[in-house]
């Protein structure tokens, strides 16, 4: 028996030795990067284009190759995707990379990228990334939600590159992309992201879907009641009476833009406060509860577990959309990707209903460097790629919501594509709007965004269910959210300095406010207030 | 001495080979476990602690632990994991009945296959015309619970290892699979159980609306009734083992507070608030009666004052479930001639917040029932003597009698075993279901303790927040399996 152990041990370092030497690290001829992403098919080619790029600005290992054997051992090192790449950059290469090797073109020199990127689609898990980016293994390069705060929770736990200097001197700092995303993509006064690709969500409308109601399409902009009234005619007229109801006017409205446009943000001015006890708050979410259970117009959570059931698994919305389910589609210029499946829809965008102030989120799928990584030098190469012509007219062609760099939204390509014509109105309007009305996140420095978000987004849950008054929501929210500040505080004194004097400057705000006086712009650290106070003539 | 070096060699060589494993555990699990202890002490939090991070680890002494005890999220997600486990008894219940009826021996007569056999005709020509006029979901939950229902009745016929095997289908199936499916059948709208459930609330609500609401008031107060009539039966049961010598003078009083529990619930409550004043002026008479006949008739034996403390504790504790589905009843009754006016609508199941919770401990039922404890039950079961049956049937024991006093006794062992691994198993679980089916919400009405530590360990980065949960957690877990082990152990043994 003991020998059979002894074989078995021994078979399994021979496995584990097998196995380390079959990793693409040591397989491939130049160092493999990994890209934590989603499993967009659209990456495929994302990254075939970084490789080119890579070539094309000299970022290249030359190997030069004398003997049909270093031919044969290098073509075996370099995967087939990468050596395309090569040869559509020096075709020449295929008599060493291609599938019918020439050995009389010898001796050659070939330029491999520095690099081979590949995708991680496994990974895109926030905990997941927490878990390995603390423990040394995490992707070089990894997307984060803009939205979510991820950008501000990974810095504060270190695992991000700070990239202020390297974007300055390599051409992807946030001059590169659209104002609004500064505070995106950076904390603290550094930028630790550069976007992928920019979102800001309208309201897609399929016209056909009105017309065959009888109605008219919605105008792009339009106030609450405006969006009521309109909502309620599409409902009965879509909906027969008595039956179960498969028509609603729009998927999803959203409550930070609303209550944005009540000129209300999440925290002060100063971020150093929770706001959310305010009427206004109370008004949007008591709106929303009419729109979702009363009016009907948009769909219950119930309604849409029951259309994901209907209709099979994950990505309905577009299919929904596309049948008339939903008049309208509350989602970014990438939807595009989707609908243009469906052929020349007849479409139209409009933007989320307001309460006066017209407002919308940006947003973005960014690109972050792993502090711990073993090629920090090429992943920043990614992300000037990124910024590059290259990759924005790649975004622009596939319709991947916007390009990272507002340069490229003024090109006929972008504007008007030969090949869609029923969308010429729409990209004019989605480049217009991120670079007019659209507004970044406020992320509070005192407390984390998912925990604040956790808070708010109980408190409207129980509101939607009944069990709190739509005051009380937003005071429990408030209460919960400002405990939280109260928490960092004391688990971080070093932050408790730079708190006071923000509220003694909150202090002065409000006193300036009080008297009607205009408030110094540099005084006000949200992003909304900021561009609000401009807005209503506050500001110095 | 030779045979001692080549016991020296054996035993080295051995410890050769468990190397690989004793390293493994040592590292990923002792190491962690103790180190998770340290943790929690301190205020390891990731922004601040990593390999990126170097600033002093400090000790904070017990600060994490108070901080859960006054933390309202703390005490909330427990009240979760708690509510849940209430499904323990009756997923215990339900692995005995189906074990029990995996075990029948069933070959009945030709009368009773001739009626297995029509029933099942019947049934499924009924699914079948009810699939053709499309309601093919509610055909289909009938047919699933008539072919339960006829299994429970008249037994297995034949084919025992497939049905033995289709019980056990759940424990073997991934659990994100199931969650999924489930998910799909407590779709409100298109749901086979919605399907099936609301033709009977629709007869219902034209049931209730076609009789006059005193009639539907008068079952609240059955209800109410029932919940008196169970902690007065508790409290005689308890009297009179008192006096009979059988439980302690502590056993008998400590215990109540779970008997009167439910009424004061019932006084909280908003929706029985107005009501449960009849509990309480019934529950004082008849303790006060009690008291009367303790005084005046003392008690027969003596016994010391702890004595019997499980067993009273147990029964409490079941009469203390029932009065609570008794009182849950009462206020559904109390409400339902109001609900049916405008016709009564299933629920939402895990979109809405009273019902996310029941959804999540139905499914898990429907996941314990055919689990390893409906196997351990059927290996207790053929491990029962025969004669033990031989010997009830002459002394002429009915078949009740024959399971009270033969098959329960014999399988308390395994019941206890299965009891101490469920609480612990309850405690610590709920995770996977919170996090592919609800992520927690609405509201955080699904969200457990051990989804708390997640979101706390990870999505917060507060490591040692996270550390302190799960070791109260363990402290739970550990204090209510020592407290099965000091009664329900006695109680197994006697």
């Amino acid at each position: 028996m003991k020998y059979f152990f002894l074989i078995v041990f021994l078979l399994l370092i021979l496995a584990s030795v097998g196995l380390r030497l079959s990793a693409p690290d040591v397989q491939s001829e130049v160092p493999v990067t990994y890209w934590v992403t989603d499993p967009n098919p659209a990456r495929i080619e994302q990254i075939n284009r970084f490789h080119r790029w890579l070539i094309k600005n000299g970022h290249v290992k030359e190997v030069t190759v004398t003997t049909p054997t270093e031919a044969r051992q290098l073509r075996a090192r370099v995967p087939e995707t990468l050596a395309d790449d090569v040869i559509a950059m020096q075709p020449e290469a295929s008599a060493v990379l291609g599938p019918d090797p020439d050995t009389s073109k010898l001796p050659m020199t070939i330029r491999l990228p520095i690099c081979e990127m590949r995708t991680d689609a496994a990974n895109r898990d926030t905990g997941k990334q927490v878990i390995q980016g603390v423990s040394g293994v995490a992707g070089d390069v990894m997307d984060v939600w803009t939205g979510a705060g991820q950008v501000q929770y990974f810095e504060a736990i270190g695992l991000i590159e700070n990239l202020t200097e390297h974007a300055t001197a390599m051409g992807f700092d946030l001059s590169q992309t659209f104002p609004a995303l500064e505070t995106e993509l950076s904390a603290n006064g550094e930028q630790y992201a550069f976007p992928c690709n920019v979102a800001t969500q309208m309201l897609w409308v399929n016209r056909a879907t009105f017309a065959r109601f009888g109605l008219p399409a919605p105008p792009q902009q339009w106030t609450f009641s405006e969006f009521e009234s309109f909502g309620k005619r599409f409902v009965d007229a879509a909906n027969p009476e008595g039956q179960r109801r498969l028509f609603f006017f729009c998927n999803h409205v959203d409550t930070n833009d609303m209550i944005r446009s009540l000129g209300l943000s999440f925290y002060n001015e100063t971020m150093t406060r929770c706001d959310l006890d305010d009427p206004r708050y109370a008004e949007v979410l008591e709106l929303k509860y009419k729109w979702t259970y009363v009016d009907r117009l948009l769909p219950t959570k119930a309604d849409q577990n029951s259309f994901d059931t209907a209709s099979g698994y994950g990505g309905v919305s577009a299919q929904l959309f596309n049948r008339g389910n939903y008049a309208m589609l509350k989602s970014g210029r990438w939807m595009l990707i989707q609908l243009r499946k469906f052929g020349e829809l007849d479409l139209a965008l409009a933007e989320q209903p307001h309460g006066g102030f017209r407002n919308m989120r940006i947003g973005s799928r960014a690109a972050v460097v792993y502090k711990g990584g073993a090629h920090r030098d090429k992943a920043r190469l990614f992300l000037a790629y990124l910024a590059s012509a290259d990759y924005n007219h790649l975004i622009v062609d596939d319709a991947d919501a916007l390009p990272p760099n507002p340069a490229y939204v003024d090109s006929e390509a972008y504007l008007k594509p030969p090949k869609y014509p029923n969308e010429w109105d729409v990209h004019n309007v989605f480049s217009r709007t991120a670079q007019t009305i659209a507004i970044g996140g406020s992320f509070s420095p005192y407390v984390l965004d998912s925990i604040a978000r956790r808070h708010i987004t109980q408190a409207e849950d129980a509101f939607m269910n009944d069990k709190l008054t739509a005051e009380e929501a937003g005071e429990q929210a408030t209460a919960r959210v400002n405990a939280e500040i109260e928490r960092t505080l004391k688990e971080n004194p070093a932050l408790r300095d730079q708190y006071e004097q923000d509220v003694a400057r909150q202090k002065k705000i409000d006193a300036l406010r009080a008297q009607g006086k205009p408030v110094p712009l540099d005084w006000i650290d949200n992003p909304f207030h900021r561009v609000y106070y401009q807005a209503q003539g506050w500001a110095e | 001495m030779a045979s001692s070096i080549k016991q020296r060699r054996n035993t080295l060589t051995a410890l050769f080979f468990l190397a690989p494993n004793i390293i493994g555990v040592l590292t990923f699990v002792v190491f962690p476990v103790l180190f998770s202890i340290l943790l929690a002490f301190t205020n390891w939090d990731l922004r601040k602690h990593n390999m990126f991070k170097d600033e002093s680890l400090e000790f904070v002494g017990f600060e994490n632990f108070v901080r859960l005890l006054t933390e309202a999220d703390f005490m909330r997600y427990l009240g979760n994991t708690l509510f849940l486990m209430m499904g323990i008894p009756v997923s215990i219940g339900g692995a005995l009945f189906a074990a029990l009826l995996l075990s029948k021996d069933s070959h009945g007569g030709n009368r009773r296959v001739f009626a297995w056999l029509a029933t099942s005709a019947v049934l499924v020509a009924s699914c079948a015309m009810l699939a053709a006029v499309g309601m093919a979901g509610t055909g289909m939950v009938i047919l699933l619970t008539g072919v339960a229902a006829g299994i429970m009745i008249t037994g297995v016929f034949g084919g025992m290892t497939v049905y033995r095997t289709l019980f056990y289908t759940p424990h073997f199936v991934a659990g994100v699979a199931t969650f999924l499916l489930w998910k799909k059948l407590y779709n409100p709208q298109t749901g086979p159980i919605n399907a099936a459930l609301q033709p009977v609330l629709d007869v219902l609500a034209t049931s209730v609306n076609a009789v006059p609401p005193p009639t539907v008031y008068a079952l609240t107060w059955g209800c109410l009734g029932l919940m008196l009539a169970l902690a007065a039966w508790c409290m005689n049961w308890l009297r009179a083992q008192w006096r009979d010598g059988e439980i302690g003078t502590q056993a008998a009083i400590v215990p109540c507070v779970f008997v009167l529990l439910p009424t004061v619930i019932g006084l909280l409550w908003g929706q029985t608030q107005g009501l449960a004043w009849v509990l309480l002026i019934g529950l004082a008479a008849f303790g006060g009666w009690q008291m009367i006949q303790i005084t005046t008739r003392g008690r027969d034996f003596t016994c010391p004052r702890g004595e019997g403390f499980g067993s009273s504790l147990m029964i409490c504790l079941a009469v203390m479930v029932l009065q609570f589905i008794a009182l849950g009843f009462a206020a559904v009754f109390l409400n339902l001639p109001g609900m049916a006016a405008d016709g009564l609508d299933a629920p939402e199941w895990i979109s809405n917040y009273d019902w996310a919770k029941p959804s999540l401990m139905i499914m898990g039922l429907w996941a314990a029932i055919g689990s390893n404890n409906m196997l351990l039950y059927l290996a207790a079961l053929t491990n029962i003597p025969p004669e033990l049956y031989e010997a009830a049937d002459i002394d002429g024991a009915s078949r009740r009698q024959r399971f009270w006093h033969v098959t329960w006794p014999q399988l308390a062992p395994t019941t206890f075993f299965i009891s101490v691994m469920a609480t612990i198993g309850g405690l610590q679980g709920g995770f996977e279901m919170a996090r592919t089916m609800t992520q927690g919400g609405p509201a955080g009405a699904t969200t457990t303790l051990s989804y708390f530590i997640y979101i706390e360990g990870f999505e917060t980065g507060r490591l040692s927040f996270a550390a302190a949960v799960a070791w109260a957690l363990f402290i739970l877990v550990f204090g209510l399996t020592l407290f099965n082990w000091k009664f329900g152990n006695k109680y197994v043994n006697d």
